[in-house]
């Protein structure tokens, strides 16, 4: 079978650049008003990379261009230049050094945004992280790889533009955004510091590059949670409703095929991510720009090969309240000896996904542009879990591989969200259109989680943002630390809540109009474990 | 200027037939275009085959025949693809006429197939097909002015699609804005050789061929207002030129109305000769390996050869069976009992030179009427659409403003339009 971007041709190639279209019937061109269309007839390009080509029509494949080279996550143009936006971050520094050891040639922009809001908080990196000089030194000497960086604030668009002018990225990964829910609703400063940043930066961000580079795809960091968890239990497809999907109202029917699913945010953050969506999907109609925006699972972890090849390339990992997500703030309470906290019933579901898998996933994205104008939407998961049962798996390897046992404990909610919901989603198009397969289990990444922190260093930092794991942001506003409702050894509650369901692709699927719920259908045969100890308790 | 030549004058007047020129002038539209013919050789020229603007201004600026320039059409494959590439001046194996003569100055505007324009002893502005304005001027500093002046290549064929207002507007804005740089340059420039082409008559024309033969039609008067413009635009020249200074004016087509558009390709898809993948996107490259032949614009017939495409099939010594199966073919097509093939041509037959074997395997000649064109994907075979004007081969014009009519050929071609030129010059 061939890999999964073999047919994509120049049409979706960022060297392709569009020179209008051409009617030979009328022996006409069109430079002003091109055509948008499915067929290539009349459509003139000229390869930025092979100029002596001449013009031509769109139509060589990626597995014939010889500027495309096959790699294990598909044909990938030679020397891709890639501008990170953002490349400071957790994710923007990981996908930096795994694009840049493939060979694309990795550009970057960062106002260090990210470890000035920590700071802001008095909290820290677990991780040590070495400063950007260190990183682009020590990527240099362990991988050799030249990363071009330049600190910029994304809203200083002037600046900005100048360094794309320079570089002519053909694609852009927009990470450069604040990622923390919980941050954003601290108060009225730090919501409008959130969806300005976010929303005005990708903004100026689309005209720069409608201005720059047209052709550039633009692979835009969303989250999962911008669809919220409806309680229908209605599935959340992949920003668009499939072709098949209708509205029943008042006896009547309308086709929903193609139209934005609705979004239903959670927080000052999930709006910020929610208006770039809107503002992406118009400029792609608008402009002819390219998109794939990413709704993106909670996101855990440490480990790639690159960042784990030496302690100065390592990534950043938080536990905080606001920055911490949360496995990575299980697997710390764990190590720390604090019960692991979920909020409410703790039955909220959530997709999630692994560092290293996530990565892979932008890697194939990146590989297989889309086409001018197509806007596109990924559910980036690889799989769901409530949050009940993170913690018993948190706990489980916590007990059986490191020997540490931890206790449970239910918090007061300080968000507003539903706690007991149904949760399906779609995730169709990367497995089915990207070639991707998970390849970290949930188990296999906590377990090197725990190698890592666990390590002394670490241990030390972890002890010093102890007091900030447990939440104090509430969404009402108020400030003050969460109640503790109740603590429990792991294995010891009946499930209950709803059964997650991930469609990942037709063949899977089976028909549920109920979404199920666990204390109907799932028997409790586990005896309670006995191994509890005492001192579990909250610090 | 050069001494021992005379100052010369070149109006192309891009698809414009021997008789829709002779009837305006005569009944008054073309007032001054009537006076040049008083003192002057007007004559039917034929064009080139087949009859596109690439392939017969190539001629035209070369003196030969496509089997030397090697240009065939505005399209070609890409070598070692399924992908139609567009022509460009540099693929051009012949030397055009400025590039003879480099000690003549030349100003060329609205050449079609000129682009990129290159090097030239003066000034080029390519016309059609020309993807941006930058690349189509020569030199690089009459950029500014150029844009300055906002001067369009050509109009917007997508915008003219949109309504017929559109198209006239357009029309004109490109007549008024060539004209003011073509007296700009023509004053500022120490020509010898001044090239102008008029390329809306041939736009035109496609569109309201219909409005021109219909006089009730709602577009005929400005269809018949803009050869006005045009006969203005020629007046003005004439104006500019002394008693010893030679014009030649010409087109490189004609023109006829469109009886039915007939879709090459998808008689070859019909009668098993092309199968094809069902992905527009791919456009060529959407070719199976059981293709027998497939067509080009507008009526250029390529065997699908091993080992010079991709998914080549067709065996070397199973060309000329293939060859005659497909003459037989198309002579036997029909439309409303009539054959829509006049003649289908072996390349040898029409061609001679050393790129002979670039061009396509078998030409089509049309009947009257009858349009040619190799829409891939289109399954109709035969349809109309908003286009009334088809180009036709044997009614181009060739004029010159001499009485000394012996230095142009009874049966001009397109490929004679230099010789003429040279020769007249010489005085």
């Amino acid at each position: 079978m061939k890999v999964h971007n073999a047919e994509k041709t120049c049409w979706n190639c960022p060297a392709a650049i569009l020179k209008g279209n051409i009617d030979f019937r009328a022996c006409g061109q069109s430079l002003e008003a091109i055509r948008k269309r499915i067929e290539t007839e009349g459509l003139m390009i000229e390869c930025a990379r092979q100029p002596d080509l001449g013009r031509f029509e769109p139509t060589i494949t990626f597995e014939e261009c010889p500027e495309w080279r096959l790699t294990e996550y598909g044909y990938l143009l030679e020397n891709m230049k890639v501008m990170i936006l953002g490349i400071d971050g957790y994710l923007g520094w990981t996908l930096a050094l795994k694009l840049a050891s493939l060979g694309c040639e990795v550009s970057g922009v960062d106002n260090f945004t990210r470890r000035r809001c920590v700071e802001e908080r008095r909290s820290l990196s677990v991780v040590p992280i070495a400063s950007m000089d260190e990183r682009l030194e020590a990527a240099r000497e362990i991988l050799g790889v030249e990363i071009n960086f330049r600190e910029i604030d994304i809203l200083d668009w002037q600046r900005l533009g100048r360094f794309m002018r320079e570089v002519e990225p053909e694609a852009i990964v927009h990470y450069g955004e604040i990622p923390s829910a919980p941050y954003s609703m601290i108060d009225c400063d730090h919501a409008v510091h959130v969806q300005y940043n976010n929303v005005i930066g990708t903004l100026r961000l689309l005209f720069l590059m409608r201005e720059i580079v047209p052709e550039a795809s633009l692979i835009k960091l969303g989250t999962l949670g911008e669809y919220g968890s409806p309680l229908t239990g209605r599935p959340l497809f992949e920003g668009m409703f499939p072709a098949d999907a209708v509205l029943l109202w008042g006896g009547r029917k309308w086709s929903l095929g193609g139209e934005l699913t609705p979004r239903d945010p959670v927080s000052f953050y999930h709006v910020s991510k929610v208006q770039d969506t809107f503002n992406i999907y118009e400029a792609c109609k608008y402009w002819w720009l390219r998109s794939y925006d990413i709704m993106q699972g909670v996101i855990y972890g440490v480990h790639t090969d690159q960042v784990a090849a030496d302690p100065r390339l390592r990534t950043r990992l938080d536990v905080d309240e606001w920055f911490g997500t949360v496995v990575n703030r299980f697997v710390a309470q764990a190590i720390l000896g604090m019960p692991l906290t979920v909020y409410g019933e703790g039955n909220q579901i959530r997709g999630f996904i692994a560092l290293e898998d996530a990565m892979e996933c932008m890697t194939r994205l990146i590989s297989s542009p889309p086409e001018p104008g197509q806007y596109d939407v990924v559910n980036q998961v690889s799989g769901l879990y409530k949050i009940n049962d993170l913690a018993e798996t948190v706990a489980t390897v916590a007990s059986e591989k490191f020997d540490i046992e931890v206790k449970i404990q239910r918090v007061e909610n300080p968000r507003v969200e539903a706690d007991v919901h149904p949760f399906e989603v779609v995730s169709e198009n990367l497995p089915n259109l990207f070639g991707f397969r998970p390849k970290v289990t949930l188990e296999e990444e906590i377990t090197r989680m725990f190698e890592l922190l666990t390590q002394p260093h670490i241990r030390e930092r972890l002890r010093k943002v102890a007091h900030l794991v447990k939440p104090r942001t509430w969404w009402s506003g108020e400030k003050r630390l969460v109640e503790t409702i109740e603590v429990y050894a792991p294995g010891t509650k009946r499930p209950s809540g709803y059964r997650p369901v991930l469609i990942t692709g037709k063949e899977l699927e089976v028909p549920i109009s109920t979404p199920i719920r666990e204390e109907i259908e799932v028997p409790l045969n586990d005896p309670p474990r006995e191994k509890v100890k005492k001192n579990d308790a909250d610090r | 200027m050069s001494e021992n030549s005379r100052r010369t004058v070149v109006i192309g007047l891009d698809g414009v037939p021997y008789g829709l020129l002779d009837e305006l002038s005569d009944c008054g539209v073309m007032s001054n275009f009537k006076d040049l013919k008083e003192e002057g050789t007007f004559r039917v020229m034929k064009s080139s085959i087949p009859e596109v603007s690439a392939v017969s201004w190539s001629s035209i600026i070369t003196g030969k025949n496509p089997g030397e320039h090697g240009v065939y059409g505005f399209t070609d494959m890409l070598k070692g693809f399924y992908a139609l590439s567009f022509h460009s001046f540099s693929k051009l194996k012949a030397s055009p006429f400025w590039q003879m003569a480099k000690d003549h100055r030349y100003v060329i505007i609205n050449l079609p197939a000129t682009y990129p324009a290159g090097e030239i002893n003066g000034v080029l502005i390519s016309g059609f097909v020309s993807p941006d304005l930058e690349g189509a001027v020569y030199p690089r500093e009459y950029l500014n002015m150029l844009m300055h002046m906002n001067y369009k290549i050509d109009i917007d064929v997508e915008k003219s699609k949109l309504s017929k207002r559109l198209l006239f507007k357009q029309l004109h804005e490109v007549l008024n804005t060539r004209m003011r740089l073509a007296m700009h340059l023509c004053d500022e420039v120490d020509w010898d050789v001044f090239m102008l082409v008029f390329t809306g008559t041939d736009r035109l024309e496609h569109f309201l061929w219909n409005a021109y033969e219909d006089e009730r039609h709602e577009y005929h008067e400005d269809f018949l207002g803009y050869f006005r413009a045009v006969d203005e635009a020629i007046g003005v020249i004439n104006s500019r030129l002394s008693e010893d200074d030679l014009l030649v004016m010409l087109s490189d087509h004609g023109m006829e109305r469109i009886e039915m558009n007939v879709n090459v390709n998808a008689f070859l898809r019909q009668e098993g000769y092309l199968h094809t993948e069902d992905d527009p996107k791919k456009g060529y490259n959407s070719i199976k390996r059981e293709t027998k032949a497939f067509a080009l614009d507008p009526s250029r017939i390529y065997l699908n050869k091993k080992g010079k495409y991709p998914r080549g099939s067709v065996d070397r010594n199973e060309e000329e069976d293939l060859i005659h199966e497909l003459t037989d073919l198309f002579h036997d097509l029909k439309w409303k009992g009539k054959r829509v093939i006049n003649e289908v041509c072996r390349k040898e037959e029409i061609y001679r030179g050393k790129y002979v074997d670039k061009a396509p395997d078998l030409i089509l000649i049309p009947e009257k009427g009858i349009n040619l064109r190799a829409k891939l994907f289109s399954k109709e075979l035969f349809e109309m659409d908003e286009l009334t004007g088809k180009h036709t081969i044997d009614d181009a014009f060739i004029y010159v403003k001499t009485f000394n009519d012996e230095k142009v050929p009874e049966n001009p071609s397109v490929e004679d339009v230099l010789p003429i030129m040279w020769s007249l010059r010489r005085g």
